[in-house]
């Protein structure tokens, strides 16, 4: 490998997350991240392959992509991976009905499980203001009526930027419920293994080919850095100075946005 | 068995031990009259992050208990004081009745999070803020960690969940003040004018009391009522130092043997 910097390497795929990358969330929708619109159509037009990797769990892909696509972004359903359908996937495969702790909005991904049959499993997403005592504990339960209880989480991101703020994310609570029951979550989504070469076989693209642009220091940049993808760290999003110095992870490199990392990317790319 | 050294301080659990719920445990009311003819340096531990000094001793005198309020040291009253030791501005995720413990400290621009068992408190809103001031990096005390408690409706999650949580997204380790930390009985025996080794600990749980005091060089003394379940007294090495039926009977071999 060069001794360099990231871009020196040959990159065909580029993974993208998306909150915090292309856009900020807010209560009235988000706001483009200046520049990251247009990033992603010169990424598409120079031939990299692009897909977009994100935690999101709110909402449906199709109502993720219909909002992202109103704000200016090209992106298109099939090119989203995200953790509802993954959990979906998993579920299936193994036969588990879920009981779910998850945002309202993300509902339509689960319409084909008996959602009021006896749960053998739970599943946690962002489920924002549905986190309480009540629903926390009542799920609690569930886990304890299960022999093995069985845990899958969305994600388990500590926390996110949304509207100038941060907020928690999913992982806390799904820690909660780890420490409480004593066993251990099932991660689907963003840092599972599965989850990175999933979208990397979908482009057909090597992990030594491919980089991932993410907010998140240890679910985006460390998690691909694991499946030998380059793992690039933006200065925007839920982004701290602190991540300067992470203690478990040291990105490929920081860029200031996703535009400069288009820039870099395409100023370097070996044709 | 021969003792070595006259113990000059005696810790007691509340709930479990001399009390369950409403009703006395038989004879621990005369039991304790006994003791207390004997000495006055005894202390009741508790691990309460609802109720608030003056509720439980209302409660322990109801039940016909003669206790002095400067005779309980709960994990409310470990909060506060590291607090205040601290200097510290906190904010309470804790239930009202357990405020009334930290009613003349200043929570106004909050620079410090203290977590108990508080329903109230855990919502999305609360836990948010409280995350922050974490990350900004204010300290971040748990009255005590426990996984659940036993409702009546069933188990319920405790406290320690949601600190967990909190450790998590921080990434910053709490400082827990309640039973079984060894601060917890460090600060018990502040005020008793006693080393470790001459105090015991009597209590229904077998970690967290007698291992718990066990750990910074106290006696521990396990009695049979409460949370007790048969084999508990295998559950630790080194074992307890008694095994007693209940706490009458704890205190009359203290009588016997070691005061
Ligand atoms: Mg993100
Ligand atoms: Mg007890």
């Amino acid at each position: 490998m060069a001794s360099g910097n990231w871009y020196d390497s040959a990159i065909e795929g580029v993974l993208l997350d998306i909150t915090g990358v292309l856009y900020n969330s807010t209560d009235e929708g988000g706001v483009p991240i200046p520049g990251s619109i247009e990033a992603v159509k010169r990424l598409k037009a120079s031939g990299v392959r692009v897909r977009f990797c994100t935690n999101e769990t709110q909402c449906t892909r199709q109502q993720l992509v219909d909002k992202l696509q109103r704000l200016g972004f090209e992106l298109s359903v099939p090119e989203v991976f995200a953790p509802a359908p993954a959990a979906c996937q998993l579920l299936k495969a193994r036969g588990l009905t879920p009981h779910l702790l998850v945002y309202p909005g993300v509902l339509p991904e689960f319409e084909a499980f008996d959602l009021g049959a006896k749960p053998t499993c739970v599943v946690v997403g962002d489920a924002a203001d549905i986190f309480n005592y009540e629903t926390m504990n009542n799920t609690f339960r569930k886990l304890l009526e299960m022999d093995p209880p069985v845990l899958i989480s969305m994600g388990v991101g500590k926390y996110y930027r949304h509207g100038g703020e941060l907020m928690l994310d999913v992982g806390p609570f799904t820690k909660a419920l780890e420490y409480a029951v004593r066993c251990e979550a099932i991660v689907v989504g963003k840092p599972d293994r599965n989850f990175f070469l999933g979208a990397l076989q979908d482009m057909g693209v090597q992990p030594q080919n491919a980089i991932m642009v993410g907010d998140d220091i240890v679910n985006d940049v460390g998690g691909a850095q694991k499946c030998g993808l380059k793992g690039l760290q933006v200065r925007t999003g839920k982004f701290r100075p602190s991540d300067e110095h992470h203690p478990e992870v040291r990105p490929d490199g920081f860029v200031e946005n996703l535009a400069h990392a288009v820039d870099l990317l395409l100023q370097h790319r070996k044709k | 068995m021969a003792t070595m050294s006259r113990l000059r301080a005696v810790l007691i659990d509340l709930s479990g031990t001399i009390h369950i719920e409403d009703a006395a445990i038989p004879g621990a009311v005369a039991a304790l009259q006994r003791l207390r003819e004997r000495t006055t340096n005894i202390k009741f531990v508790t691990n309460t992050t609802k109720e608030s000094m003056t509720t439980l001793r209302n409660r322990l005198s109801r039940i016909g208990f003669d206790i002095k309020q400067n005779e309980i040291f709960s994990s409310l009253t470990a909060a506060r004081n590291k607090v205040q030791e601290m200097g510290c501005r906190p904010m309470l995720l804790l239930q009202d009745s357990a405020k009334e413990d930290f009613k003349d400290i200043c929570t106004d621009d909050p620079n410090c999070v203290v977590v108990g068992l508080s329903p109230d408190s855990f919502n999305y809103r609360t836990l948010n803020q409280a995350f922050r001031l974490i990350l900004d990096g204010h300290p971040l005390i748990a009255i005590h960690k426990a996984k659940y408690f036993k409702r009546q409706d069933g188990l319920a999650l405790g406290p320690g969940a949601f600190v967990e949580g909190l450790e998590y997204a921080t990434g910053v380790r709490a400082t827990v003040v309640g039973k079984p930390e060894r601060a917890f009985y460090q600060e018990a025996l502040k005020t008793m004018s006693c080393v470790p080794e001459e105090a015991v600990m009597i209590g229904d749980d077998v970690e967290g009391d007698v291992q718990g005091a066990q750990t910074i060089g106290m006696k521990g003394f396990l009695v049979k009522t409460g949370k007790y379940r048969l084999g508990d007294e295998e559950k630790i090495s080194p074992p307890p130092e008694a095994i007693c039926e209940d706490f009458p009977a704890a205190v009359e071999l203290l009588l016997k043997e070691y005061l």
